[in-house]
């Protein structure tokens, strides 16, 4: 749970887009916990990570990133070393 | 591009700007954050929110206005708001959006009680996709086209035309509409694209054009040219494919900034009037070099480079000039010293001195020369563009003078003034009505009015010997564009200062008992135009005036009264017994808070009400008339018609 775990550069993207403070987003963060977090402020997310790594999800994996621990899982898989 | 430093550290100043209600420093930290951000999705998201804390305040203090916005689309634009939101604050509107359904959008146009029309928006935004339009062109034009082609077209904008049209009859709603990204590749190539008739790139600049043409044909409707923006910006990355198939997203998310921009852009050229004056300097500015030291021979201008940098930016003010923008000198020189650079080098100089409306060449202060200016003028300092190539005079300007626009003029870069000031959105123009054009000549003459002025025993003498003539024209007659141009913005003599839409103006002109006056004036020095306008409706017994303004450069000879008599006349012809008029302060109409009273008027409702709510005032027609004054001629009243023999059909 401690704060290490989300990197910084994330953290920030999460707080902003989900319009919460930088010490709510844990790594267990999810869809769930957070009203804000429907499927177009997740579209708007996965945008802005994107954005911000320089990566490309596959669509038909962007709907199953509904954690932040999912998406770091997914950045690491794309060779991104947060 | 910031150092993410120099972002977090503007980041900060946005928070606590939020925080402490200052809509200056938002504004301005907002604008350098979010064009020099490395992270524009997380930040526009972030000044979204802080936007969102200031509203009211921003409402308040910094003459932004809230904007009903309803967005009928096709295609997902969610992600895009926050972005919008945004770059519409930069140019003074604070969207409050509400968004049609992807499939709903002919519902939305048409329906009579549809989410639009239950949302009474008073901006609506139109983006559909080229497949919802015309989804046969691609396979139309596949073949090499033909008539089939051109049908599709014409039926395409005749399916928007219905849409457009079925709005505007239920709304007086500002329109916006989309255009069509042209596809940036088809299956006949590059080479079949540019040169089978009927490809489909070809098909698809028509149909922009036709969409164009339509929105013309409507009142208060613009269209969004969103291929210009795609081109300008690369049409291959414009569209991010792998999300427009999964998720509807029309605009790749590289590209929303510049997307949200000029859609903010268009959208606030429908509110808002282009800026009047540029004020330039001329050293370094006009011409390259300092006049004082290199002499006329010295100064750069003319053909070669860098010469030829000032000469575009002379070509360029050249043109603002031939649309009714009025050019002011502002320069600290010796004005003999600058007669004769004129004169020694009208050759290389695009520009002669009497382009300049006015000039203040002396060694004073300008912020001085500016507020100067604005009184000769007329005109708002907020209607004052000033360009400057020395940061300290444009810093001074825009401590002393924060109403004023001000572009620095880079000093060892000149050729990039030009992009430079087509970055701003101050002299865009949705029309350019003939007023516009016929006005520089109008303030020379305000100049030679002020000189007689000074040779007059009286006022009355005075205002007599100008010879002044007032028109009064149906607003059907008098351009209609020119009619709402001016009801957006004349602030001064502006009795309610309401933004009525040209659909509500025709709604006067056309109504029972409605009346929608426009007053034309000239005098021996020159045509004003068309510079004044009322409204009003009788209504049972009782006359309302809706709107009575005047520009402020006929301000003080009378027409006001004429106006007023005017309404007053037409009003008891249809019956009425009584007028009742309002003034609704703002921060900048106290000059007509007497109108009403200095003409008889009788307040009515309680005395006590605060200073800042609307006073409503009487006329009892029974008891007398409100007269015109003795110096001026009038033109097209209702007597004047009947007595040329006019026919009256009843």
């Amino acid at each position: 749970m401690s704060l290490q775990k989300v990197p910084t550069s994330l953290r920030d993207i999460l707080a902003d887009t989900l319009e919460i403070s930088p010490e709510e987003v844990t790594p267990e963060l999810n869809t769930e916990a957070v009203e804000a977090w429907d499927s177009f402020r997740h579209l708007q997310l996965m945008l802005a990570v994107e954005g911000e790594y320089g990566v490309q999800f596959d669509p038909r994996q962007i709907p199953e990133l509904t954690s932040v621990r999912k998406i770091q899982d997914a950045l690491e898989s794309k060779g991104v070393s947060l | 591009m910031l150092s993410e430093a120099e972002r977090q550290e503007l980041r900060g100043r946005i928070k606590a700007a939020a925080a402490e209600q200052q809509p200056a420093v938002l504004l301005a930290e907002m604008k350098q954050l979010i064009r020099g951000s490395a992270k524009a999705a997380p930040d526009a998201m972030f000044c979204a929110s802080a936007l969102e804390k200031i509203s009211d305040t921003l409402v308040a203090q910094k003459n932004v206005r809230r904007v009903k916005t309803f967005i009928v689309r096709s295609v997902t634009l969610e992600p895009l708001l926050p972005f919008l939101r945004v770059e519409a604050a930069l140019t003074g509107l604070l969207l409050d959006v509400e968004m049609g359904g992807y499939g709903s959008y002919v519902d939305d146009m048409l329906n009579a009680q549809g989410a639009l029309t239950r949302f009474a928006p008073e901006l609506v935004l139109v983006v559909l996709e080229l497949e919802d339009v015309a989804g046969a062109l691609p396979e139309l034009c596949a073949n090499g086209g033909g008539e089939a082609v051109e049908q599709e077209i014409e039926a395409a904008a005749e399916r928007m035309g219905q849409m457009l049209r079925g709005l505007r009859a239920r709304s007086s709603a500002r329109m916006v509409v989309q255009g069509f990204v042209v596809p940036d590749s088809s299956s006949l190539g590059d080479v079949g694209d540019a040169n089978v008739r009927d490809s489909l790139p070809r098909a698809v600049e028509r149909l922009n054009e036709r969409v164009a043409a339509l929105c013309r044909s409507i009142a208060d409707c613009v269209f969004f040219d969103v291929d210009r923006l795609a081109a300008r910006y690369g049409r291959r990355q414009w569209r991010d494919v792998r999300m427009f198939l999964s998720s509807r997203l029309s605009i790749a998310a590289d590209a929303f900034s510049v997307y949200a921009r000029g859609m903010a852009r268009s959208s606030s050229a429908l509110f808002r009037a282009p800026r009047k004056v540029l004020c330039t300097d001329l050293d370094n500015t006009l011409w390259g070099g300092v006049l004082g030291e290199e002499g006329p021979e010295g100064i750069a201008t003319g053909g070669a480079f860098p010469g030829n940098c000032y000469l575009e930016y002379q070509r360029y003010l050249k043109q603002l000039a031939s649309r009714g923008i009025l050019l002011a000198a502002v320069s600290k020189n010796n004005e003999s010293d600058v007669i004769e650079a004129f004169e020694m080098r009208a050759a290389d100089l695009a520009l002669s001195l009497s382009d300049f409306v006015a000039k203040k060449i002396s060694w004073r202060d300008k912020a001085e020369s500016l507020r100067e200016l604005a009184a000769e003028l007329s005109l708002g300092l907020d209607s004052f563009v000033f360009v400057d190539d020395n940061p300290v005079e444009c810093e001074a300007i825009r401590r002393a003078l924060p109403e004023v626009a001000v572009i620095g003029a880079p000093l060892d870069e000149p050729w990039r003034l030009l992009e430079m000031l087509a970055e701003e959105p101050f002299f865009d123009a949705v029309v350019v009505t003939e007023d516009d054009v016929n006005r520089t000549q109008e303030y020379r003459a305000q100049a030679q009015r002020a000189e007689l002025a000074t040779s007059a025993a009286t006022r009355e003498e005075f205002l007599a010997s100008l010879g002044i003539v007032c028109t009064f024209l149906p607003v059907a007659e008098a351009p209609l564009a020119r009619a709402v141009q001016l009801l957006a913005k004349t602030n001064q003599f502006n009795l309610t200062t309401r933004r009525q839409s040209a659909a509500e103006v025709e709604r006067f002109a056309s109504a029972d008992g409605g009346q929608a006056i426009a007053v034309r004036v000239r005098d021996r020095f020159g045509d004003a135009g068309v510079v004044g306008l009322a409204l009003a409706e009788t209504k049972g017994d009782t006359c309302f005036i809706d709107s009575l303004l005047l520009s402020c450069r006929v301000i003080g000879r009378g027409i006001e009264s004429a106006l007023l008599a005017e309404i007053m006349q037409r009003a008891r012809r249809m019956g009425s017994r009584r007028v009742v008029g309002e003034y609704a302060p703002t921060r900048k109409n106290g000059l007509c808070a007497n109108f009403f009273a200095e003409h008889g008027f009788v307040r009515s409702g309680a005395e006590n009400s605060s200073k800042d709510e609307p006073v409503c005032y009487e006329f009892d027609l029974r008891a007398g008339a409100v007269e015109s004054p003795a110096w001026l001629t009038l033109e097209g009243t209702e007597e004047y018609e009947f007595a040329e023999g006019t026919h009256v059909t009843s």
